[in-house]
Parts: C-alpha cells; structure tokens; sequence
C-alpha cells in the first residue's frame, strides 16, 4: 500500500483543476440563482412562483413568459373563455401549467422553450366532431377556419406537433397525432400561415380563398438550429465554432455495406473514404484532413454513445479482414457528427489528431411505441476484370517468347534449347481445354440484411430496441460476412433530478474469407485468390475430367502439356477445402446516471465498456496448398479485445442578464485497454476426415500468444460562451496520461479556442442591402492543439522476449526502448464562414485550415548493421503539414408542387508537405509486402508516402526492349536474355550499363488525393423519390502494379494487352517484346513509373429510387409507412486509371505505403432491393 | 440513507446536499482506489525489461542461447543462407521464377532492394549486436554467474560474432584473395546496441574484418570448454573444436594455407582414421547418411543447427522445402550431377539424390514434414578437405590425397581416383574442389569455393529460365549491401 498515498497525491494533482472548475461553477452560480431561464431548459427544470386572482388565462401566460422566458403560441380563440385562480411558490413551470389547465379543454406541448396550447385530444371520431361544431360555435363571423394535414416531405409520414402560426400574431396551434389542424383566421388582411417544425424548413402559404390548406414539410437543409453532438455533450449548431460535418442515420441504413464507416463516401466535407477493395468487412481508409501521422495511425477516433471503441482490423487471422466497426448495424444510428478542427476534438486530446466521429445510436422517444422494418436483399459482381488471354493466345504469346529468349540467348540454331514450352491439352471432342479462371473464383454474391426496431415511451422512460440479421456474400466465393445483433437503449426519470439511461449492444459478427491476396502484407502471397485466377495458365483443367484437382506432384497447379512448371496453387481445392474465419463476440454497454444538482448544474457519469472476443479459425487441407508441406494445419487463436471507460463530468449553464450565456463543463476520464490473445497451431492430420483445430492431430506447437495493456487517465474541461447569439466563444482544455510513453513523459496537455460572430444578428447588417441575398451570416474560427497516442502498449521500452533454441530457452533483444517518448502533438488553426442565401434556400459553408505535426513519433530507421530488432526505434522527431480549403454547398434547387431537387456538393482540397524527418537528406521508405518492392518513399518537401520506383522511358521501337532512366538522368534498356557474356543493360548504344536499382528510383509523384468529395441529389415527385450520389477523387497517382502481374513474362496468364507486344523494328508501343522469364520489364517484381497512373475519378456511388405507398392505402393496411426500393451501390465510374479501381490501396490505412495496388480483387457493384416498413 | 428519508418531510431526497453526495460518492470511489500510478505503469507480462535481463544465471544462459538462436534464424543459417549460397553456383536449376525462393539469386538479378540482399545481413547483424550485448553486459553483472563460466559465455558470444562476420564478409565483400583484403568490407560493429545513436559507421576494410574474425576465434578457443556434457549439447553450441575448425575455413577462404594446416593439426590425427586427438573426439561416420538421416549429433557434426517439431524453420527458408517437398530445385544435369568423376555408385548419390518426372532432385534434407532435419554448418568431412587443399596448396600431397580418399571412399569404397586426377598440386587441388562439390551439395559452401579462388560463376540453365556467367569483375560477383544500410547509415 505504499504505493497509495503517492497515488492519492497525483490523483489530488490531476483533480485540481477539476477542483478549480467546481469552485468556479459555485462562485458564477451563487449570484445568477434565479435568473432568466436558459432556452435549453425544459418546463419541469424552471420553477417560479406565480399569484392569480380571476385573472385572464391569457394574462397568466404573459406573466409565465416574463418570469421564466418561455414563449407562448395559441389561438386567441381557445384561450379567451377562460379566468384563472392560482397561488404557487417554488412549483415547476410544467406542474404549474397543468394546474392552470387542468380544469379546461386546453393542454399544451412543450417544443423548445417554446409552450404550443392546444386543446385536449380527444379519443373518438365522435367527440373530435363535437369539439368541431363547439369550435365553429366560439368563430367571430370575421373568422373562418382552415384545416388540413402536415405531413413529411421526405416519407410522406404525418407529422405530429409541428406548430402553425398566423403570421404576425400569436394566434396558433400545433398538429394533432394524425399531422392535423384547425386553425381559424381572421379575413382582415392577407393571413399568412407560418408552419414551423425542428429540423424542417418552415414554410409560409398564403391563405387567400383556401379553407383547407395541407402542406409537406422538407426536412431542413439549413442545420442551424440542429442540435450538434460534441465531445461529452452536444451544442447548437448556431454555438458551434469549430468545424465538424454531420451525417444522419438514414442515409447509411439501406446502403449495402458491412460497416457504417464505409457508407460515408462523399457525405461530409473534409472526410475522405477510400475502400480498398471488395473484400467484404475490410475497413475503409478513412482520412479526416489528409494524413496526420507517419509512423501512428491516421484512422479517426471513433466514439459511440460516448465510449472510444475498438478500431482498426482486429482479425488475428491474415487472410480475414474483420473491421470491428461491422459489429454496429448502420440502421441503430441516428447521427454521425464528424469533428475535424482541434476547438471541437482537443476535448479527446491526445487521440483527436485525426479527427473523431461521434456515433449516436438512436433511442426511444414518447410516444406511443414505433414498429419499424428495414430489408434489402442484393446481389453483387465483380466490376471492371480485366480480359485475360485464352488458351490459345496464352501459348501463342508465351511461345513466342520462348523463342524471342532462345533467339536473344544466341541459341536460334541451337537445338538443345526448347523453341516452344506451351502445348494444349486437347479433349475428346477435339477442342483444346480453355480454363476461364474468374468462373473459377468469382461468384455473384447474394445478400440480405434485416432489421426490426421497436421504440417508444411515456414522460419518464424511453426506450429503443433492435435487432439486425445480415447475411452478405462477397464477389469471391467462399467470402462471407454475417451479423447478428441486438441493442437496447433506455433512459429513465426517476424524478426531477436524477434519470438514469443505459444501453447494451450484443453482436456476433462472422468474416469467413479465402486468402484474398488483397490485404495489407498479402500481395505477394502464393495464395492470393485474385492473383491466381490472373496468372493460372488458361490451358489447363482446374479439374481434371476425372473430378481430381489438377496438381502437380509438387503440390503446385498441374502444368498439363506445358513443359514448365508453376510454383502456385490450383485455386479451386483452396476455396473448396481451406477455410478461414474470424469472428466476434462483442458487448458494447454503459450506464450513466445524471443528477441535476441545482438549476443549470448538472453531473453525469457513465461507466462503459467494449469487451471484444474474437475468434480466429484457420484450417489448410493437407490436400492441397500451404497445408500440404505440414500435412494439414489448424490454427485457433482466441483473443479479447477489452476496454472499459469511466467518465464523470460537472456541467452548468447560466444565463447572465439576459444575453451572457455561459456554459462550463469539467470531467475526469479513465480509459483501459487490454488484449489477451491466445492460441495453437496443430499440423500432422491425423485423418483427411478432419477439418477442424478440435481433431486429431500429431503435433501442436503455440500461436498467437499477446498480452498487453495500457490506459488513459485524463482530466478535461470546455467553456463555452455567448452573447445574444451572436458572439461566440469556446475554450477546451485536456491532460492525458498515457500509460505507453517514457516514464517522465507519461502526461500531456491539449487544448483549443474557438469564435463565432453570427454577422447576420447584428442589426447593421440586418438593415442592409446584403441582408436579404446573404440572410445568415457567421465568421468562426479556431486554434487548438491535439495528440496522437497510438503507440503500442510498451512502446517507450526496451524489451527482451524468451523463445526456444531446439529444446532449450532463450532470451533475445526485441525492442529498441526510448524512455524519452513523448507526445505527438499538432497544431490546427481553421478559419471558417457559414453563409445562408435566399431565406436559406442556398446554404454554404467554407473553410480553411492548416494543421501542423509537431514532434512526429517517428519509427525511426536505424541502420540494420546495428541490429536493433526491427530496424527501427520511436523517437519524437520530424514535422509535417496538411493544409486545405473545405467547401460544401447545399441547395433546394427546385421545390414546385410535388417536385422537388436538393443538392449538395462537397469539395476538399488538401495539400499535404513532411517538413522535417530525422535529420538532413533522411527519408523513409515503404514498402508493400516484402522489403524488396520500395513502392513509397516519404521525403522532406514531398507529400507522406510518395510513390516511388524505377523510371521508364518507353520501349525502345528499334529492339522492343523497355528503356529505363537511371539516376544520372541517362537511358538504359534491358533485355532478359542475352548471349554468353553479353549484359543485359545497356545503353542505348548497346555497351553495358550498371543494372537499375533503388538507387536508381525516382519519386514518381503525390499518392495522396488533392481534392475529394461528394455530389448528392435527392429529386422527390409525389410518391417517388430519387437518389443519386457521385463522389469524386483527384491529384494523385496509383502504383497499378496489378498491371505488372498482367504482363508478367514468366509462365503467368497475361491481359489482352499483351497482344499489342512489339513485335517488328520501327514498332511504336508501350508493350515491350515478350521475352520468356522477364519479370522486370513490366515491374511485376518491382515498381516503374509506366505503371504509375492518375487516380482522378468520378464515382456514381449509388443511385435508388423509392416510392412510397400513399396514405389511404396504408391505413387500409393498418401500417403508417411503406417505402419500397431499388438500389445500384457503385454503379460505375469514369476514370482513366487502367486498373481495377483508383481507390482500390493494398496496404490499408497505412500512412507511408498509400496508393499502392498489388493483387487485389477488384470492387463489387451490387443491386438491392429494398423495403422499409412503419407501423 | 434511510435517516434522510425519515427525517425530511415532504421530497425527501429532493435536496442540494443528497444530490452533491450523489455526485461525490462516485469520485470518492475513485479517490480511494489509488491505482492510477498502477494504470500509467502497466508492467509487460511477456516479455522483460532490459533492466532485468541479467538478474539470474538461467536468463545469462538464456541470452546465450538466444545467439545461437539468433543464428538459427531461417533467413540465416537456419536454411536461406546455405540456399543462396548454393544456388548462386552452377548445382541447381531453378523451376519456378519465384524470388522468394531465391530466384534473384540463382540469375544473379540481385539488387540493393531485393530481398535476398537484406535477408542474411540484417539476421547475421541481429546475432552479432545479440553477441555484443552479452559481451558488453555481462562484466557488468560479475556476481551473477562464476568467473568461468562468464569467460566460456563470452568466448561463445566471440564465436557466433565472428561465424556472422565471416558469412557476411564473404558474401558482401570482395574476396579476401583479390586483393589481400584491401577492398571495402563491412561495417564491424563490436559493441551492443540498443539505442537511437551510432547510426552512421564506415566499412572496414576486408582484411580488418577477417583479423577481428580471427582475433574471435582465438580468443573463443582459449574460453571455450572442450566439451559439453551430451552430443547435442556439442554439436549445438560451440566448444574449443569448433571455433579451431571454423578457423580452418576462414583461413583456407582467406588463402593463408600454412595457418589451415596448423589449425586443422590441432583437431586431425596425423594418421587415419583420421580423428580430433582432443576434445570432442570428432571423426567420420562410416556411413554419411547417418549424419542426415539417422543421427544428428555424431562426432562428424562438428555444429549444426537443431531442430525440433516446437522450434524449426519451414516454408520458403527450409532447405528440406526448397529441394525436397517444392521441388523449386533440380539438380543441374549439366553441374556436378553430370561429372563423370561422380560415379552412381557412390552412397551421396544413391542416398542424397531422387529423380522424378525425368529431374534429379537433392533429398538431403529428408525430414519434409516436419521440416526437423538439423542444418549442419561444419561437419569434420569439410575441416579434412581444408586440411587437404592447405596441404596440397604446401606440398604434401601424400598426405592431402590419404584426407581426400577418407571422404570419397566413406561413400565409394571402390573408387579409385585416376592418377592425373591428384598427381600435381594444381589437379589434386582441383579434385579436392570436386570431391567439396559432391560431398557438400546443398551445405551451403558452393559460392565461397569459387569466389575465395576468384572463379567465375558458371551460366546454367537455357533461354529464358537461364543465368549467365559471372566473372569475378562483374558487380554481380558479390551481393549489394541492401538498400536499408545504404539509406540509414551515412558513413557507408
């Protein structure tokens, strides 16, 4: 226990500032108790003392409005018959109300500070006509009464409680359950009906001659008075000051993806996501602003229902991709709230450097409960393979350069060495075998996903419950994704001060795959599907006629007649006998409890966790593949991925003389993580029969064995402040401890400021000109200062690991500690303008930020003669910017009768620059898969992660040999095969030339997209409605080294390209002369600038279009709504990137290899049909 | 609690102080749990800091094993080391155009970049800094282990540093013989490492390399014991025998023949049966497919690397996977299988060789699966034809040609060597090449008996699966020092 009273001392040292907050909040409290009341405020939360003798109902209202600031809307006509008598002290607004209405035909709804009267709803048909007719009866003649039905624009669903107003008075009401109203009007004038509703555009129609005005509300483009959710609580987008993007729920739920995060495509300005390819549950590469980081992560935090969540692939198996953020159905989100700038993420700290997304899952709301369905069922192919040669063309081709080699070796007139290797297998029916290897491995994938969500509530209890069944399958046979899901939200009054909420979200999410060759550290696998069905020669059965797999004796593809022999497996047998999978057991739950102190103070806590079991299965048949040399393998590992999140956080608001609206929040936060990962390879098959790790086998040895943990302590605060809406001020300050950094180097202080001057409230600019083109006007900007803390567990230490020698125990050297590791911490600045035009039909918003990293925690290469484990320690060294500009505009473009058009456009441009590494002239290099393909180098001056590699210069048309440029700027050319002492390089003039090596490499250009973005339409006509999405990616180049395995020379299938070989002197083509065995020419064994092509694309990322069965004939079934769909999910794309896909990236999130493609299967257009019921 | 609700009229609990105790309760629990400096410090439960890794005499030993270790690695002598290097000569023809099975350096393609030019110094690299560190550290922690024992550690931490230096020096550098060891070698790094500083250092030259090699050796001989206690024990770590046979490769690589001879007394009987007069009694077995298929540990197996179905080296670094199971390898028609001074008689042909679908394949390694077979790295057979060539190189060839006949006739008691074959110093000399191409096919030892004799490599293979010949000017003679050392280490 000595240990405790140090503890107690830092603990008392780390709470001081919370400490110094608390007091703050008592000494701003004290004087301010019993001021105005804060619009936020509900009813139940104001108390006021209130006399009336036989006063008008009326008069009571006024006299509410001023002691407590809620504003009032009725129909004078309602409230005009009645007289009150009341004597309270100390009561709450809302008890104070029922008293008041308790004895008449009027109740009221609360809406924002905003108390609507309304009369009393009545049950039956009978008596609602009886209320009519006694209405009609209270009517002056003047008067006359309009009635219609609000409804939602979007769904056609009747909207409840939507407030109509006679504009300039403040005679109103608000809409029944069934979307109705009656309101009466008086004739002197021209009436004006105003309908107003949160979250919808209000609209204003002019009553003339009507009597029954019924009208559609469009959900609110203008997000102004949108609540934002932030760090530990939520604002007004109108305080708002930093930058941040929202993306609601329903725009990802009918979207064909595994995860959320890959539904995000275009959607908010700033984030850019990038599939990597069509493994089905691979997460997306994800960048908020560029890269923020070289040597740590550059995935965003990522924060559901207010807990850090697991991110990444946590798949222990190599062939499996399992993204955990697959383990939440996209249908439970109700909003995705993007933070981009440090004012709005420093409250995370140390792991907002690159951006957070805040998930909110949805939760019951009162009201009677709600049914809801959402269904699709899709089907999705491979796009854009390309055309490999057949049989035929396969051997022309690979004989030819059987004899361009033989020809070129100065053997043309020597006999011993073989003209022609390639020979066909002829069939019975005297037709040659021509193996179409996609068939082979590709399938149509069939998906279906379902989901079924109950909510509801009364006052005090709410609560919300889904559950989800997915069922997808890949474009590659055998690769499957499966999620079965369950959540339950609740909250709960117990009282007027205390409520409690609670979530829980139990899944089982499966991934079976087949090694794909498409992720990070894969491409160069003998087991790679998509390089298989490639390079698999087409004159070959997969299977013999006599139902064996074709194989070699050497546990490699049958070569048939050919006379050469392959080193890679026969496809077929891997997809039928091996299998692995990763799958997930997760509970994501917290508890919280809030207590309201005293008015305007308030404490939450919430303890949370993420407890994440995953289960890693991988079997290789002894029959064929990479089981074959170990006569059959199982691997089973088991690893929990656990974290647990304690928050308590003090928050109060105050309100100072009307106009000073000051909130402050203080927190303390613990987060621990811990993995525990174990497991065994068994080999030795015991009998063929088995396929399984619980089988018998002769041997067993040890696998997959982790055990780390580490932790955050943290201590945060925000102010926030405003005057009269229209000057805002935010401050946020955090210190994290992190257990992973050097002993001293453990805390770390983060912080932003932030400001917004809302233009438009002020009253100059409300008098000018300006104001009726630009009617909303705010200037924000904001510094602030952020960390990455995504260093391994122990990463500060120097470690040795115990392994064994033969039989005996070892201890070895296994990692390069520095006690010295510090933070990594950038400094963003970001300086924005939210504009709104024509009354909010055109609404824009611009940006410009610039972040600076600073202390980079770098992997520093050491040199391997030193023979540090790994090559390389962290250090806090090196700087870098990523500087853009943000715009995004949203407009209602047309909005006639039944038709409507809303667009919005997003565009980012980002410009990235390393500014200092370790020293002058140091670079990094990256490679992808193996140390021998240095496809990326990050260089001070350059972009993170450049593409690198050999230069070309063409084929040399005289001999068809590929000219390459060396590093004195001087063209050489290679041919494979020379004669007895010739050199394969040359110069042009044919005298030898030092071969091209990695010294010799180029950085070839940016690899990072300078601008992103996304175009969104949605087009409504009656009961249809239409989408169409496009996004868009540019200013960057890909590595297509798939397109070096395409022409690869060896006994490799190629494209139909090939075709276009040089064949004659003179001949002008970008396709060299084949010669047999040349693997460099093209760059299948290493990277050329030929194949380094732009990425520029424009994506129609989906088009659906719905129709929603109209209301007569939903209440004949009994539902409240009914949309069907059809769906195209990455419908096509233009682009001149030859390769299977622009954004297609092999090596995942990693910062410094981007851009690269090698090997991967190609993306997947799918089909859904889709159903989304209401009842 | 229940006081309050009794005592308080009307809301009870509906109070300023219940609801801050409410909020305090909570942090109070924190307060009192006093783990936060646990939570900042989590201690790693697999894997130990340095601070601790000389605190007893088992974690001393453990580092010691871990050398050996560190030179099992399969990138190293665990397998591709011995791979590259044998294919490199003119045995093998390569199938399968994969780099990973050391195409590169089968068709001499091998670049700074490649794969292969990185596998074996930065493993070797690792061993010796693992070397250093002991070496460095142990001083420093004199009670943990006797005075003796330290010294035989530290001999052993010598040997494997200049095992590594002398695989490395022979494969990144020009040959000791071009040039008496006056080209730029390698880096010699000879103390531990384990922070951000000395990244930058200078190539010694070949000859500075190879008299720290030696220097080594000594110095290891005078610490090592002359025996350990089991078989295994003295064929998996290093004994005064070892580093004297070691010893008679590098000073025969090294040209310095008079040295050999001295060296390679000290471990051979004057007559045959030839056998180590001290230490462990090393000696021929009568059949050599004991020492592969039968018994790992006899005294023929001077120092091997063990294998165990917990701890071996599989796939693409295992020999037995390369040439046995993969078959990424036939054996040249036209190398050493097609010598007619090769006879099908002899066991290393019958024992060590399988055709299938009309190719010869080396099936030495055996054990397929698993992969088990020991990987022997100085077998007594090699320290006699280094004896033998020293002495043929000085004039004794009566004595060279009876070291020669004990290794051909142990595999083909019949075989007579032709008397022009062995009559001069040059022939006998070139028949001692020979009989080291057939009795160490696939050991690894092909490339450094050409180049130490500045030999071209010969062309094998015809039209497009094909290597030319190498002579010893071209670059392609040595293997580049990889692109990692070149881009990190600025004094290179």
């Amino acid at each position: 226990m000595k240990n405790c009273t140090r503890s107690l001392l830092s603990i008392h040292k780390w709470t001081r500032l919370t400490t110094f907050f608390l007091l703050f909040v008592l000494l701003v409290t004290l004087p301010s108790l019993g001021a105005g009341v804060d619009a936020r405020q509900s009813l139940q939360e104001v108390t006021i003392d209130l006399t009336l003798h036989d006063r008008s109902l009326k008069e009571a209202f006024n006299l509410i409005k001023k002691k407590t600031g809620f504003k009032f809307v009725y129909n004078e006509e309602l409230v005009a018959p009645y007289r009150v008598n009341i004597a309270v002290s100390r009561k709450p607004v809302d008890e104070v109300l029922d008293e008041l209405l308790g004895p008449t035909r009027l109740d009221y709804r609360e809406q924002r500070g905003t108390v609507v009267i309304v009369e009393k709803e009545t049950k039956t048909t009978g008596q609602i006509q009886k209320t009519e007719i006694l209405l009609a009866s209270l009517v002056r003649p003047a008067d006359r009464e309009i009635s219609g039905v609000v409804t939602d624009n979007d769904n056609g669903e009747a909207l409840p409680g939507v407030a109509v107003l006679v504009k300039g008075t403040s005679t109103g009401t608000i809409t029944d359950m069934n979307g109705k109203y009656i309101i009466k009007v008086s004739d002197s004038g021209a009436p004006v009906l105003v309908f107003s509703y949160v979250g919808y555009v209000a609209q204003e129609v002019a009553v003339g001659g009507q009597s029954a005005i019924s009208i559609k509300l469009a959900s609110s483009t203008k997000q102004l008075n949108e609540l934002m959710v932030v760090g530990y609580g939520t604002q007004s987008k109108e305080e708002f000051t930093g930058s941040a993007a929202r993306v609601s729920g329903d725009k990802l739920k009918d979207m064909p993806v595994q995860s959320f995060d890959q539904g995000l495509a275009g959607r908010a300005t700033g984030v850019s996501i990038g599939q990597p390819n069509g493994v089905l549950n691979n997460p997306p590469v994800i960048r908020i602003r560029g890269i923020n980081s070289i040597s740590l992560s550059s995935f965003p935090l990522i924060v559901v229902d207010g807990i850090p969540i697991n991110t990444g692939d946590v798949s222990a198996n190599s062939t499996v991709a399992n993204n955990p953020l697959g383990d939440i159905n996209p249908a439970d989100i109700e909003s995705i709230d993007v933070l981009k700038d440090a004012a709005s993420t420093s409250i995370y700290g140390s792991r907002a450097a690159a951006g957070v997304l805040l998930i909110t899952t949805k939760s019951g709301k009162t009201g009677k409960a709600k049914v809801t369905y959402e269904g699709w069922t899709g089907m999705t192919k491979a796009t854009r393979l390309p055309t490999m040669l057949n049989a035929q063309q396969f051997m022309d081709i690979k004989n030819e350069g059987v004899m361009n080699a033989k020809i070129l070796g100065g053997n043309a007139n020597n006999d011993a060495v073989a003209s022609a290797l390639f020979f066909p297998i002829i069939q019975e029916d005297g037709s040659i075998v021509n193996t179409n290897w996609y068939d082979k491995v590709y399938q149509t994938g069939v998906s279906q996903n379902h989901s079924i969500s109950v909510s509801g509530g009364s006052e005090s209890t709410k609560y919300y419950f889904s559950t989800n069944y997915s069922n997808q399958k890949g474009i590659l046979k055998t690769n499957q994704f499966t999620r079965k899901a369950a959540r339950f939200n609740i909250d709960h009054k117990l009282n007027s001060w205390l409520s409690f909420s609670g979530n829980i979200n139990y899944n089982t999410s499966l991934n079976a795959s087949p090694n794909t060759g498409s992720l990070s550290g894969n491409a160069f696998g003998l087991v790679g599907s998509a390089r298989l069905a490639w390079l698999s020669a087409p004159n070959v059965y997969a299977v013999n006629p006599d139902g064996s797999y074709n194989l070699s004796a050497s546990n490699t593809l049958g070569m048939g007649n050919n006379k050469v022999a392959s080193n890679f497996y026969n496809p077929v047998p891997l997809l039928d006998l091996n299998k692995y999978t990763s799958e997930n057991d997760r509970i994501i739950a917290n508890f919280g409890t809030t207590v309201k102190i005293f008015k305007g103070l308030q404490y939450k806590m919430s303890y949370a966790m993420d407890r994440l079991k995953v289960e890693n299965v991988s079997f290789n048949s002894p029959v064929h593949g990479p089981g074959n040399s170990s006569n059959g393998s199982a691997t089973n590992s088991s690893r929990l991925i656990s974290n647990w999140n304690w928050t308590n956080t003090l928050n109060y608001q105050t309100t100072i003389a009307t106009n000073h609206n000051i909130s402050l929040l203080a927190g303390y936060d613990v987060q621990k993580f811990g993995t525990s990962s174990w497991g065994a390879t068994r080999t030795q098959l015991s009998d063929p029969f088995f396929d399984e790790f619980q089988g018998s086998y002769g041997q067993i040895s040890p696998a997959a064995n982790v055990l780390t943990e580490s932790a955050l302590v943290s201590v945060f605060s925000r102010f926030t402040y405003d005057f009269s809406k229209k000057y805002f001020f935010t401050l946020n300050y955090r210190r994290d401890g992190n257990s992973a950094l050097g002993s001293g180097k453990k805390y770390g202080n983060f912080g932003g400021v932030s400001a917004g001057w809302s233009i438009s409230e002020e009253e100059f600019y409300k008098h000018s000109k300006l104001a009726d083109i630009m009617n909303s006007v705010k200037l924000r900007a904001s510094w602030g200062r952020v960390g990455n803390s995504g260093v391994s567990a122990y990463g500060s230490l120097a470690l040795y690991e115990s392994n064994l020698y033969a039989a005996v125990p070892t201890w070895n050297f296994s990692q390069g500690g520095n006690p010295d590791l510090g933070w990594e911490t950038s400094n963003q600045t970001n300086v924005g303008a939210d504009v709104s035009f024509l009354n909010d039909r055109i609404t824009l918003e611009a940006t410009y930020y610039a972040n600076s990293v600073n202390g980079l925690i770098l992997n520093v290469p050491q040199s391997p003669s030193k023979g540090i484990p790994g090559d390389a320690i962290f250090m806090n060294i090196g700087a870098m910017y990523n500087h853009g500009i943000e715009l995004g505009v949203n407009a209602n473009i047309i909005r006639k009768g039944k038709l409507s058009w809303n667009a919005s456009l997003n565009f980012t441009h980002n410009k990235n620059k390393v500014t200092e590494l370790y020293g002058q002239g140091t670079e990094l290099v990256g490679t992808t898969s193996t140390a021998a393909e240095a496809t990326n180098i990050t260089r001070v001056g350059y972009s993170v992660g450049s593409l690198y590699g050999a230069k070309t210069d063409g084929v040399n048309p005289e001999n068809g040999q590929r000219v390459f440029i060396n590093k004195a700027g001087e063209r050489v050319q290679y041919s494979h095969v020379v004669p007895a002492g010739g050199s394969r390089w040359t110069y042009l003039d044919g005298s030898p030339a030092p071969a091209i090596a990695v010294d010799d490499y180029y950085l070839l250009g940016n690899a990072l997209p300078t601008y992103y973005g996304g175009f969104i339409n949605n087009v409504k006509y009656g009961q249809w409605d239409l989408g169409v999405n496009f996004t868009y990616s540019g200013g960057n180049l890909v590595m297509n080294g798939t397109k070096g395995t395409w022409r690869d020379q060896r006994f490799w299938n190629n494209t139909t390209e090939v075709l276009d070989r040089w064949t004659t002197p003179g001949q002008v083509t970008n396709i060299p002369r084949v010669v047999y065995g040349d693997l460099l020419s093209n760059g299948s064994s290493w990277p050329i600038s030929e194949n380094a092509e732009k990425g520029d694309f424009l994506r129609l990322q989906s088009v659906s279009l719905g129709y929603r069965v109209p209301g007569p004939v939903l209440s004949r079934l009994g539902l409240s709504s009914v949309r069907l769909y059809a769906q195209v999910f990455n419908a096509f794309i233009l682009t001149k990137y030859t390769g299977t896909d622009p954004e297609i990236s092999v090596n995942g999130n990693s910062n410094t290899t981007p851009g690269v493609e090698k090997n991967s299967i190609p993306q997947g257009r799918t089909f859904t049909f889709g159903l989304n019921l209401g009842f | 609690m229940k006081k309050i609700f009794e005592n308080t009229p009307m809301k009870p609990v509906n109070t300023l102080v219940f609801r801050l105790a409410c909020m305090v309760l909570p942090l109070t629990a924190l307060m009192t749990s006093c783990d936060e400096k646990e939570l900042l410090n989590p201690v790693p439960n697999i894997a130990l800091q340095d601070a601790y890794i000389f605190d007893t005499p088992a974690r001393v030993l453990g580092q010691v094993n871990g050398l050996y270790g560190a030179m099992k690695n399969g990138s190293l002598y665990g397998g591709r080391y011995l791979m590259l290097a044998d294919i490199r000569g003119e045995e093998f023809i390569n199938r399968t155009q994969n780099v990973f099975t050391g195409y590169d350096a089968w068709s001499h393609t091998v670049t700074s970049g490649s794969n292969d030019a990185s596998s074996a110094w930065g493993t070797s690299y690792t061993a010796i800094n693992s070397a250093n560190l002991l070496i460095d550290g142990l001083p420093l922690h004199p009670d943990v282990v006797d005075a003796a024992t330290a010294t035989q550690y530290i001999a052993e931490a010598k040997f494997v540093r200049a095992f590594c230096y002398f695989g490395l020096i022979t494969r990144y550098a020009q040959p000791y013989a071009k040039d008496k060891g006056a080209s730029p070698g390698i880096p010699l790094r000879l103390k531990g490492e384990s922070t951000p500083a000395n990244n930058d250092l200078a190539r010694s030259t070949v000859a500075e390399v190879y008299a720290q090699i030696l220097k080594d050796l000594d110095e290891a001989e005078a610490g090592l014991p002359v025996n350990y206690s089991t078989a295994l024990l003295n064929t998996t770590r290093a004994h005064k025998n070892t580093a004297i046979a070691l010893k008679t490769r590098v000073y025969l690589t090294m040209g310095d023949y008079a040295k050999t001879v001295t060296e390679a007394k000290k471990i051979v009987s004057d007559a045959a049966p030839f056998v180590a007069p001290s230490g462990v009694k090393h000696q021929l077995q009568s059949n050599i497919t004991t020492v592969f298929f039968t018994d790992y540990t006899t005294t023929e197996s001077i120092f091997s690397m063990p294998m165990t179905a917990l701890n071996l080296v599989s796939g693409q670094n295992s020999l037995a996977y390369e040439y046995n199971l993969n078959l990424e390898y036939n054996l040249n028609p036209t190398g050493i299988l097609g010598d007619p001074s090769w006879p099908a008689t002899d066991v290393r042909k019958t024992a060590f060789t399988r055709v299938a679908g009309g190719l010869t394949y080396l099936k030495k390694y055996n054990q397929t699966n698993p992969t088990i077979d020991y990987v022997p790295l100085l077998r007594y057979s090699e320290v006699l034809l280094n004896y033998a060539e020293a002495l043929a190189k000085t004039g004794d060839l009566t004595k060279s040609v009876e070291l020669l006949k004990a290794v051909r006739m142990r595999s083909d008691a019949a075989y007579a060597f032709p008397a022009a074959d062995v009559a001069t110093a040059d022939a006998l000399v070139k028949t001692i090449w020979l009989e080291r191409r057939i009795e160490f096919l696939g050991e690894g030892l092909r490339s450094n008996d050409l180049l130490r004799n500045l030999l071209p490599i010969p062309a094998k293979g015809s039209g497009g699966l094909s290597a030319p010949s190498i002579s010893p000017s071209q670059p392609e003679y040595i293997f580049p020092i990889p692109n990692a050392e070149l881009s990190t280490n600025k004094l290179i």
